[in-house]
């Protein structure tokens, strides 16, 4: 079984040894001439003030943590659909239960306003 | 060691170091980079344990959701280093403390040899692991299973009451009302009197 | 095939449909909370009552079902073939028992109580939202599923479906710091504590292989378990895990702030139900799981008890709030309800359950005298507040004086037979010095009971207080006011005659063991 794995472990140590060698490449062939105006940081030519780091909104954390219950609902969907001939009527209801509660908070969400943008 | 020996420690090393990365990171984007390294070295090493399933379900979970949550939050919250740094060193000797035991700790529970119970008879070479997975979930545990959906509709709502305002005077577009708009609500035809030239009163 | 269900495929496997009638209660709880979030999305907020009594028919609806659920004949069934008088579905991972029949209708019924305490709260705040009442009720739902949990994946859950609604309920009043603060250190505590208690049970489940309670006790009969390092430690941890949600010490330090800081209607809630519920998840755990076990959880247990009781009673004399005073009351309550477990006999288990059940009517009623106090933009919550509560209002100045007796252990209120029992049982236990040391603790804290009750009655309104509008007569509803008075005199009526809820707590934890 694992065997079957090797093609993705071969690409992983590639891509692994390719990003390596980019950057050293990269920091062993390129000229560096450091200098006082080249390091200082700059905003459009003014002096820097403030952080570049700004906050964000919290309504990006809300859309995630949608994102994150709707995603786990989809990671119950795959072994489901894998053995639904297998468990038969009984797993159908039951993934339909589980849609089902799954659907009400979406219309709770949905009635609120959690999906506008405003 | 065999191959698969050697992979395992490879992969074990990298989620060891991306461990300590995000505790010792300075920047919190950097400690959550390493922490999704983390998640993928495991999700390796649990493909390595032919649990192909719960290892794609890591790294789509908590590297494709749970750590865009964690992302928002460090913008979100626009934490300053130095003052997490004043707590990281003066908590430091409880932290380590902490460790300590607990290492020790399962130092004991390992050299006890607590865990050597009859070994599990290897499954079949053709067998899946997410289809035993799926044949208990939705019978056996189907209990458990629905209350997890009751627990991420909890989830739901209290994120939503804790977060969701309402925006006062947002000015946006109501597609539908502009198209059921009729002739009446923008035209207004005015009756008015002819005005009278000036000066023939 | 997928088009054609036949009825070979639809009993899958080996798999036998399981037996839905004992967990008809739950089902009906959730889809009746799922009616209840629906019917709010569509209502004004004018008419948000309508959410407020479809919650509260509902959980009495529950109740009736709890009580209705166990029909003498599948009883006596289930005791010719398993000699116990136990029900269990959904391969075992669910049962239906008279201890979690009892536990379950004190949950719902506190809890219609608690709605009933917090309406004129939340109205008069802006806060008559049908979150509150929706998340209470997944609360609910948590807590029965704890109380009928027979494994350790279950009890988990349970507890995560009761902590999350939680966690959201304290931190509901969100423009107010406090209130987030609280919700904050709660979520980041508990999310801890709970990390604990799974990890001990990860532990337990590698040693022993079963998830499943009695699995586990039975696997636990043929090994030397107090040698175990495994097991040690997967105990020590799920004590921790337990100890914090129960909030004894050293794991009390959130009780007081959360208390404090959330708003007096989610403390009202959360001081009362959940403890019951924690009471169920210690006893299935610790009693049914790791039964063999006992004198190692035993002695964790005394530390913890005396610790609870000592921090709890001495720190609460310090304390200038009420919501501060009745955590750390809390603290000290819990330390008994862990006395009368740690006798490890049958006498003490139901002691204990007494113990929790009353303390939560109690402790209802001391919050609820707050909400009652409370008007809008100014919580009733310091200790001189209280000043001279009799002249104002002599009747629930009364009341309060039984809630407060109660707590200390006055006869003849119902916490002077409910300590008396659990030392009973710790004396029978022949664990004296413990008894000694609980009632040394019980005096002292009989202290800030008994001054609370001293500003109530023997102190005039100074001017710091004496605002007019504290004169005026509270205005509750009626609803409020009968549930107030009923809830001061059960206090009393279970103090004089405790026997009939004391059997049924002895009934129910002899038909579980």
């Amino acid at each position: 079984m694992l065997a079957e794995y090797l093609p993705v472990l071969v690409f992983l140590s590639v891509g692994f040894a390719m990003a390596i060698l980019m950057l050293l490449l990269g920091s062993l062939l390129s000229p560096r001439r450091p200098g006082e105006a080249k390091d200082s940081p700059f905003e459009c030519g003014f002096e820097a003030f403030g952080d570049a780091r700004m906050k964000f909104d919290v309504r990006y954390y809300l859309v995630a943590i949608l994102f994150i219950i709707f995603d786990l609902e989809i990671a119950f969907l795959f072994p489901w659909a894998v053995v639904l001939d297998k468990i038969g009527l009984f797993g159908l209801i039951a993934m339909g239960i589980f849609l089902g509660i799954l659907i009400i908070g979406f219309i709770y969400e949905w009635k609120k306003g959690a999906l506008e943008w405003e | 060691m065999t191959f698969e020996l050697f992979i395992f420690y490879v992969f074990s090393a990298v989620t060891l170091f991306s461990a300590v990365g995000v505790v010792t990171a300075r920047n919190p984007v950097y400690a959550a980079l390493f922490l999704i390294l983390a998640f993928f070295t495991s999700a390796a090493t649990w493909v390595l344990l032919e649990a192909e399933f719960l290892g794609v379900v890591l790294v789509l979970v908590y590297v494709g959701a749970v750590m865009v949550l964690f992302l928002f939050v460090i913008m979100m919250l626009d934490i300053n280093i130095d003052t997490l740094k004043e707590g990281f060193t003066r908590y430091m000797p409880i932290g380590i403390l902490v460790a300590v035991a607990v290492a020790a700790e399962m130092i004991l529970v390992m050299k006890s040899k607590t865990f050597d119970r009859p070994i599990p008879e290897a499954a079949p070479l053709d067998s899946s692991n997410t289809e035993a997975i799926g044949e208990i979930l939705y019978t056996e545990y189907v209990y458990p299973f629905e209350i997890a959906a009751v627990i991420l509709v909890v989830a739901i709502i209290a994120a939503i009451a804790l977060t969701l305002r309402r925006r006062e005077g947002v000015k946006k577009q109501d597609q539908g009302a502009q198209i059921r708009t009729r002739k009446e609500d923008r035209l207004r035809i005015v009756k008015m009197k002819t005005e009278a030239k000036q000066g023939e009163r | 095939m997928f088009m054609s269900f036949t009825t070979a495929t639809l009993i899958p496997m080996q798999f036998a449909i399981p037996d839905f009638a004992p967990a008809i209660p739950e089902i009906f709880l959730l889809a009746g909370t799922c009616l209840v979030l629906l019917v709010d999305l569509f209502l004004k907020d004018s008419n948000r009552y309508i959410t407020y009594l479809l919650s509260q028919t509902v959980l009495l609806i529950t109740a009736y079902l709890v009580i209705s659920g166990i029909n003498d004949v599948s009883m006596a069934e289930a005791l010719q073939t398993t000699g116990k008088a136990s029900l269990t579905t959904f391969s075992e991972m669910f049962v239906l028992d008279p201890m979690s029949q009892v536990l379950k209708v004190s949950i719902l019924l506190i809890t219609v109580g608690v709605f009933v305490y917090s309406r004129p709260y939340l109205k008069t705040r802006q806060m008559f939202k049908g979150e509150y009442f929706t998340l209470g009720m997944f609360a609910v739902l948590g807590m029965m599923i704890m109380v009928s949990a027979k494994t350790m994946l279950v009890i988990y859950l349970g507890l995560e479906l009761l902590s999350l609604a939680m966690y959201a309920m304290v931190a509901f009043r969100r423009n107010d710091g406090r209130a987030s603060e609280a919700g904050m250190k709660y979520f980041v505590l508990g999310a801890i504590a709970s990390g604990m208690l799974l990890y001990g049970m990860s532990i337990i489940y590698g040693v022993t292989g079963s998830l499943h309670l009695d699995h586990i006790d039975s696997f636990m009969m043929g090994h030397n378990v107090m040698t175990n390092m495994g097991l040690l430690l997967g105990l020590s941890f799920v004590l921790v895990g337990l100890g914090f949600k129960l909030g004894v010490v050293p794991f009390h330090m959130w009780v007081p702030d959360v208390y404090d800081g959330s708003p007096t209607a989610v403390t009202l809630f959360l001081g009362t139900a959940p403890k019951i519920a924690a009471f169920a998840m210690m006893f299935r755990l610790l009693v049914e799981g790791l039964d063999e076990m006992l004198l190692g959880w035993q002695q964790i247990l005394s530390l913890l008890a005396a610790l609870s009781l000592f921090i709890g009673n001495v720190v609460a004399i310090a304390q200038t709030n009420i919501k501060r005073m009745l955590a750390y009351s809390t603290i000290s309550h819990m330390g008994f309800v862990l006395l009368g477990i740690l006798a490890g006999t049958e006498v003490g288990y139901a002691s204990s359950m007494f113990y929790i059940i009353t303390y939560s009517i109690v402790a209802m009623g001391a919050f609820g005298i707050i909400i009652l106090l409370s008007r809008d933009g100014y919580e009733a919550d310091r200790l001189i507040d209280l000043q001279g509560l009799s002249s104002r209002h002599p009747w629930y100045a009364f009341m309060m004086m039984l809630f407060l007796f109660s707590m200390a252990g006055v006869p003849p209120t119902v916490g002077f037979y409910a300590k008396l029992s659990v030392l009973k049982a710790v004396v029978g236990a022949e664990v004296v010095w413990l008894a000694v040391f609980a009632v040394v603790m019980s005096v002292i804290g009989a202290y800030y009971y008994l001054r609370a009750i001293k500003l109530m009655y023997f102190d005039q309104p100074d001017e710091f207080v004496g605002d007019e509008e504290l004169l005026v007569p509270a205005k509750s509803g009626f609803d409020f006011k009968l549930l107030l008075s009923v809830n001061g005199l059960s206090v009393l009526a279970l103090g004089i005659l405790p026997g009939a809820l004391m059997s049924l707590c002895v009934l129910a934890v002899e038909a579980s063991l």
